[in-house]
């Protein structure tokens, strides 16, 4: 009888066996997982409830917040943009040395941030090669905003690319070969027969970028200076909080960055259980 | 491809009309804007001296300064100024890491001139002990017994590290720990060792090591005075124990040249640091625990500091340059002290 | 008409994407290849000799071997547990079980600097749980390897779990309704039939996670200590050696890490890629 436990889900009657699993598993996620989040909401609450309404309402958190979201917003386009260039020319194209290039996407995926933050700070440093240049632009790169975006923008790198790159290769060609006989220009093979099939890979696609790089903290912690106000970003903020012994203010910002992540992760969801179920 | 090139240019313009590194933005409503780049430990002081200090200018000039503020360790702060953080002003824990600055080119005064030999505070190293010293912790000595948790910062990126080391060693060459022959260079290191074995967590700066004291890590925290009066004021509940022995910690302060005239802030920068050495701000220092380096505010404190029965300062070895060779170069006391002690649990 | 639409079609494909193509290339050249290449030349800008001297200081060594021990030691509980975990959320029905499937990926949504900081919370010293743990069994959690591999676990637990889950989802059962009509047991067609289709995607779901693993900051400098030679990872000890200034040991350290993480992904790509060709 066990073998249908394995082989027919729903409903039935288990074995032992079975409800053992379940309950390690659900043990185990509760333990890792659940237990950790739960003790950040509870050192929010530790000076009580007022004291964290006191902390949500301070303006520093919300112009860090601001920052976050502005430098991921910038990200988003970019990777928009170029990141869907790129699974493009990935899926679509053959040239020479196009494998590595494939394997090349997954290299932000596997640097730590530190290194990031160092590559970053050795190219724009003042002892950087590109430090004379930037000068001479009057923009600064390393410790200011810019070298926190370009910092997000090489983490997020890989996450839309790789969304785009299955769907794109799951495109049906006879359409697109179809309406170009028809007549159609590029423009309009792409807005009425490629993208609307990308709408949800890229929607999940902007949803993991934003998460992502609202979350960063090594490489920021690094190339961003920690001017408190300029180049704090929530998770800057975050540390210096804690440094500061606001230990309130620090989880309730730490509460906010989750729970706006997961709430972008799960819209993207839904709009993928949406599309799928049509 | 022309689009998202365009697209990618105004991201760029866009992001940087809030980073240009000039003294004010036509945006910005000040008439100056200061960058100061400092270590962990002032945080709380500049946060009532800033103020004053915009009050006065305004009164004396009719025009506004803004000030923004950025506090790490200071090994990690001024090698950020070296690589490009435009700070106008550097308040850091150790003579050697504005040296670094010195060196990078970016100062070209003579700090030294300025103020009391440049050095904008005092403090000493000295222990945080749970309240009521349960595990009677009164010296070096006992730092070094197998019950005791120590906790001290990371030196390469805090200077406050540097100095609870340097204070330790210095204490043990002095003489005046238990057991340890004074001159006795290989004696203290072995003493060295016992401690760093004690040691459970290396923090990044002075600052996060006493707050993770605070959350209840180790038994003893080396940390400076005024960290702990800080701690104080922030309602814990620890005391102060200072050492027989103990390095006087001096804090330098100085205006980057290289920033000022490029940002059209010298004049105010200059007027901030001179600021820093006049009575009032001293007053004010004293009260988050540093000691002063204005004798008289010193002498009228002196009840809040607990005198040191023998008090040496960086020149016991011979400076810093010689010190961070010596002690901490890659095959420095210290260094070589952390490679022998491995193993560890 | 239809000899001339598919050459039109043709000649239009090839001229106008070459833009295209130049496009993301210089894109990804500018972003990820020419940094990389600074710290590759960086590293080894004293030569091949001094790059060895950085890598093999007992200090650097060190962090390299205790990252790359808790990493496997991470990979090799996720793999199981992300397995089950997988098996389980596919395979029963059970009360909470949509709650359980929305908690998988909540580790992604925090950034690993709070992480870190919960764990801290949870399992610090100070705390009620850590006291009994450190008490009972001589067993420290925080600013210790367990703490390292627990923040570990709790990042890259969605990897493993995402990454089998459409493959368990689209499993073919006859396979297993026929064993079980000939009278296998359930843990033989686990065995026999279900693992070895699984195999492969919990390998990769897991080395993703180590790749990952072995290059965390965020959590591990708060959850680990710090200690050099004792609780110091290698991402931890770039850090210090960025902060202090020592660029050989910064970019030297810096090289081995994304050689180990590249060459893991390569590889896993790889081997998915073979096997996808098999399969088509």
């Amino acid at each position: 009888m066990s073998a249908h436990n394995l082989v027919a889900a729903g409903g039935r009657k288990r074995g032992w066996g079975a409800t053992l699993l379940i309950l390690s598993v659900v043990a185990y996620v509760v333990l890792l997982l659940v237990a950790p989040i739960a003790s950040i909401v509870r050192g929010a609450l530790q000076d009580g409830f007022p004291a964290l309404l006191t902390a949500l309402q301070k303006p520093t958190l919300w112009e860090s917040f601001g920052l976050s979201v502005k430098i991921a917003f910038a990200v988003i386009v970019i990777q928009l943009l170029l990141g869907s260039a790129t699974a493009w020319v990935i899926v679509r194209h053959n040239f020479r040395g196009k494998g590595l290039f494939n394997g090349v996407i997954d290299i932000p995926f596997a640097i730590s941030p530190v290194v990031v933050g160092y590559m970053l700070l050795l190219a724009f440093g003042r002892s950087g090669f590109l430090y004379p240049a930037v000068k001479a632009l009057d923009i600064q790169v390393a410790f200011a905003v810019p070298g926190i975006f370009l910092a997000t923008l090489f983490v997020s790198l890989p996450f839309m690319i790789r969304e785009l790159i299955p769907v794109i290769e799951n495109l049906d060609r006879v359409q697109e070969l179809a309406a170009t006989t028809m007549g159609a220009g590029r423009w309009t093979t792409f807005w009425r027969i490629i993208f609307p099939p990308l709408r949800t890979a890229l929607v999940y696609g902007v949803a993991l970028t934003m998460a992502r790089a609202m979350g960063e903290f090594g490489a920021v912690l690094v190339i961003g200076g920690g001017v408190q106000g300029r180049t704090a970003t929530t998770t800057m903020y975050i540390f210096h909080a804690l440094e500061e012994r606001q230990y309130v203010e620090a989880y309730a910002a730490a509460i906010i960055l989750a729970f706006v992540s997961v709430l972008i992760v799960s819209f993207a969801d839904w709009i993928r259980h949406r599309s799928t179920a049509q | 491809m022309n689009a998202s090139k365009s697209l990618v240019l105004a991201a760029f313009v866009s992001l940087n009309l809030g980073a240009c590194g000039t003294g004010g933005s036509p945006t910005d409503p000040a008439n100056f804007r200061l960058v100061l780049a400092a270590n962990t430990t002032p945080r709380e002081a500049f946060s009532e001296i800033i103020p004053l200090f915009q009050l006065q200018w305004l009164e004396q000039t009719g025009q506004t300064v803004a000030f923004e503020e950025s506090y790490q360790g200071s090994g990690a702060q001024s090698r950020a100024v070296v690589e490009g953080f435009e700070a106008d002003i550097v308040v850091l824990s150790l003579e050697a890491d504005l040296a670094r600055v010195v060196d990078s080119g970016l100062i070209t005064h003579d700090w030294k001139a300025v103020g009391a030999n440049g050095m904008m505070s005092n403090s000493v190293v000295a222990f945080a002990v749970r309240a009521g010293n349960p595990l009677g912790i009164n010296d070096w000595a006992d730092l070094a017994r197998e019950d005791v948790e120590v906790l001290t910062p990371n030196p390469s990126t805090s200077g406050g590290a540097m100095w609870n080391m340097l204070a330790l060693y210095g204490a043990a060459l002095r003489g005046h720990v238990d057991s340890i022959p004074a001159d006795d260079p290989v004696a203290a290191k072995e003493f060295l060792k016992l401690v760093l074995r004690n040691v459970t967590v290396m923090d990044d700066s002075a600052r996060d090591s006493i707050t993770n004291y605070e959350q209840g890590v180790g038994d003893v925290a080396l940390t400076y005075e005024n960290e702990v009066v800080i701690g104080w004021g922030a309602g814990y509940d620890y005391e102060l124990v200072i050492p027989s022995s103990t390095i006087l910690i001096e804090n330098p302060v100085a205006v980057v040249d290289e920033y000022v005239d490029e940002h059209g802030t010298r004049e105010v920068a200059e007027a901030f640091v001179e600021f820093l050495f006049t009575r009032e701000v001293q007053e004010i220092l004293a009260r988050h625990g540093l000691r002063s380096v204005n004798p008289d505010v010193a002498a009228s404190n002196s009840g809040q500091y607990a005198e040191v029965q023998d008090l040496f300062t960086i020149e016991f070895f011979g400076g810093w340059a010689q010190a961070r060779e010596e002690i901490f170069g890659e095959e420095g006391i210290f260094s070589t002290a952390i490679l022998e002690v491995q193993g560890g649990e | 008409m239809e000899a001339t639409a598919p050459a039109r079609l043709l000649k239009r494909e090839r001229r106008p994407h070459l833009g295209l193509r130049t496009t993301s290339l210089a894109y990804i050249l500018v972003l990820v290849i020419i940094p990389v290449a600074i710290i590759f030349q960086d590293g080894f800008r004293e030569g091949a000799a001094e790059f060895w001297h950085q890598v093999t200081l007992p200090v650097a060594a060190h962090s390299i071997g205790l990252t790359l021990w808790t990493s496997a030691l991470m990979t090799l509980l996720n793999g199981v547990m992300g397995l089950a975990t997988t098996f389980v959320l596919v395979r029963y029905e059970f009360f909470g079980k949509k709650l359980l499937n929305s908690i998988i990926d909540l580790p992604l949504a925090i950034p690993t600097l709070v992480t870190g900081v919960m764990l801290v919370i949870l399992y610090g010293p100070q705390q009620a749980l850590g006291q009994f743990l450190q008490e009972r069994f001589g067993f420290q959690v925080i600013f210790a390897p367990p703490g390292i591999i627990i923040a570990l676990l709790f990042i890259t637990f969605p990897f493993v779990v995402r990454t089998i889950q459409p493959v368990l989802l689209e499993l073919d059962r006859q396979q297993e309704l026929a064993a079980a009509t000939l009278g296998a047991s359930g843990f033989t067609i686990f065995r026999r039939i279900i693992f070895p289709a699984l195999a492969l995607p919990t390998l990769s779901g897991s080395l993703l996670a180590f790749a990952r693993a072995v290059g965390e900051f965020g959590a591990i400098v708060i959850v680990a200590g710090n200690i050099p030679l004792r609780s110091q990872t290698a991402a931890v000890y770039v850090f210090g050696a960025v902060e202090s200034e020592n660029r050989l040991a910064a970019s030297a350290i810096s090289i081995v890490l994304i050689t180990i993480s590249l060459a893991i992904i390569l590889v896993t790509n790889y081997a998915l890629q073979g096997r996808n060709d098999v399969r088509t």
